[in-house]
């Protein structure tokens, strides 16, 4: 095998050690960082939760919550829109051609997410396509304005970012599902939303955790999508981050990332202790 | 069993279904390619069809010069996050700690961009004030700057959002790969490396070289680690986010996004067009050799 021989089986370790160093020590960092006393340009050494307080007592805390409310919508909305897909793939395309009609997630999931994004305002706009077809048609007189620059935007341009993330989710968990036992359910005359309940549902539900925490947590952290289509009240957790960097507050920004990162790893943890996400990976074992 | 292929109408209204959303994620993305050949630009009643706009984009030397180095840095992240995908998705395969290494290799995925870059900008600037101190403590000049914001940690920051892209591409391809093949090589006298070149690479090859396509395009993708992590060079996907938000969506930033998106597809239609022939190949050639030799 590669690098098997002698002191070669270290480069083995070379990404662990890397991700070791510039992923988990500045994570892990951060909360040491967010209890630093603040100056004027940086930060030094100390012991304060005057960021935490900071965060908490302004309107920064609220922002945050609500954009966790509107991470969920996206959550949701992208369950119900992706995940049927990702079942109607694995039960009902033959097996040979499942990836090849997996891959056709791929193309809009490589395109850049700031292209994607920024293409809805196009879409979305006073006289974006929706509008004018709708115009068109006689369904409105004046243009509709909420689904641009305001938390809904926000909501439809997190869906259509993360979306494909459900469906590769939801087909990981389901290739690890076999076909018998939706023979099962059939020859026992379940009907398809008694089958979807209490058999798909709980076998993929590892997939489906997954693909929520991605889509939630990076509804709540990615800056790009409400700087792009939210209006001056959506506000997310990665904006507010950018925001204090650009003032130079630096415990404050590493207050609302080690917030972050906290809920995150709550929410890995719950997931793991009730849905054992490592059965995603199933099929590649 | 009841199946869709009783009711022929059900089973087309969910292809339809599928075709209409990854339609739904790809229409605005050509949308905007369409108004980006548009001489007038967005909202204008006439369309005039014209290149004049990737003329523009081409013709500026700022924007070509942040071409070069999106280009310069998606080499380097390549470069160094293939090699240690490999590394990653070999170590994954014989470690007992598999629960461990999978939950570190694949954790860069879940934080998300701006908390990610914003860890590492400042880690960085601790990093380069105690090498600055070490430096000045023991009269070693060479150890100041090494962490200043700058190309190495932009292509830092790449690397870690890129290699759990490249670890999952590559495992899934090892999956099929049966290590007793390398343990024959190795017995019949082959060392480890003429074991990995001549038998086990040979068989992976496709998933490292899809892993190499998708990081070059995550990487030519990639912005808000980069706006935090770059330093003073500008990256194509920086100069058109801050166009957007400082100038407003114009002509050329739509030409700007038009040759994202055609890079984007081309590669990623080139990996599907290569992967779907040399299944094809594959299986051809396996029917081949399954076939009983007919006697004449």
């Amino acid at each position: 095998m590669l690098g098997e021989d002698g002191l070669q089986k270290w480069v083995f370790y070379i990404p662990v050690v890397f991700l070791c160093l510039f992923f988990v020590v500045p994570v892990a960092l951060t909360s040491v960082w967010s209890v630093f006393e603040r100056t004027t340009f940086w930060m030094e050494p100390g012991f304060t939760f005057f960021a935490y307080q900071n965060f908490f007592t302004s309107a920064r805390a609220e922002n945050y919550l609500f954009s966790m409310i509107h991470s969920a919508w996206a959550v949701l909305i992208s369950f119900v829109l992706g995940f049927p897909i990702a079942v109607f793939v694995r039960r009902r395309v033959p097996r040979v051609a499942q990836h090849r009609v997996i891959l056709l997630f791929i193309l809009p999931f490589m395109i850049s997410e700031l292209v994607r994004v920024f293409a809805m305002r196009p879409v979305l706009g006073r006289y974006g396509i929706i509008n004018n077809f709708l115009m068109q048609i006689g369904i409105i007189n004046e243009p509709i304005t909420v689904i641009l620059f305001s938390p809904l935007g926000v909501i439809i341009g997190d869906v259509l970012s993360f979306l494909p993330f459900m469906v590769f989710a939801g087909f990981l968990s389901m290739e690890a599902v076999q076909n018998y036992i939706f023979e099962v359910c059939d020859d026992l005359g379940a009907g398809p939303v008694r089958t979807f309940r209490d058999v798909i549902v709980p076998l993929a539900a590892p997939g489906i955790f997954a693909g929520s925490v991605f889509i939630f947590v990076n509804g709540i952290g990615s800056a790009l999508v409400p700087i792009i289509l939210g209006g001056p009240g959506a506000v997310n957790a990665g904006l507010i981050v950018n925001q204090a960097i650009v003032a130079l507050d630096f415990p404050l920004a590493m207050a609302i990332s080690t917030i972050m990162i906290a809920t995150l790893a709550t929410l890995l943890l719950i997931g793991h202790r009730l849905f054992d996400l490592t059965k995603i990976l199933e099929p590649i074992n | 069993m009841r199946d869709d292929f009783s009711s022929e109408w059900g089973y087309r209204a969910k292809w339809a279904y599928l075709l209409t959303i990854v339609g739904a994620l790809l229409a605005p993305v050509f949308y905007v390619i369409y108004i980006s050949f548009n001489e007038l630009g967005f909202g204008a009643r006439v369309y005039k069809f014209t290149f004049d706009w990737y003329r523009v984009v081409l013709g500026d030397t700022m924007l070509v010069g942040s071409l070069k180095w999106t280009v310069y840095l998606a080499l380097a992240v390549v470069a160094t996050t293939v090699p240690m995908g490999l590394f990653s998705a070999k170590l994954y395969k014989r470690t007992r700690h598999k629960v461990l290494m999978v939950t570190l290799m694949l954790a860069p995925l879940f934080v998300p961009a701006d908390i990610m870059g914003s860890a590492l900008l400042v880690y960085f600037k601790h990093l380069n004030r105690t090498f600055e101190t070490i430096g000045e403590a023991i009269g070693a000049d060479w150890m100041t700057a090494w962490f200043e914001l700058g190309f190495l940690t932009a292509l830092i920051g790449q690397i870690i959002y890129t290699l759990p892209y490249a670890f999952v591409v590559i495992l899934i391809t090892m999956s099929r790969y049966r290590p007793q093949q390398t343990e024959a090589a190795r017995a019949c006298g082959a060392t480890a490396w003429q074991a990995f070149c001549q038998v086990e690479f040979p068989q992976i090859r496709a998933g490292v070289f899809s892993a190499a396509a998708f990081v070059v395009i995550l990487s030519f993708n990639e912005a808000p680690r980069t706006a935090l992590l770059k330093g003073g060079f500008d990256t194509f996907s920086n100069v058109l986010v801050s166009q957007m938000l400082n100038v407003g969506m114009s002509g050329e930033s739509y030409a700007m996004a038009g040759i994202m998106s055609i890079v984007a597809m081309t590669a990623v239609g080139a990996i599907l067009i290569y992967t779907m022939i040399r299944t094809e190949r594959l299986d051809r050639r396996a029917r081949a050799a399954a076939e009983p030799v007919m006697s004449t």
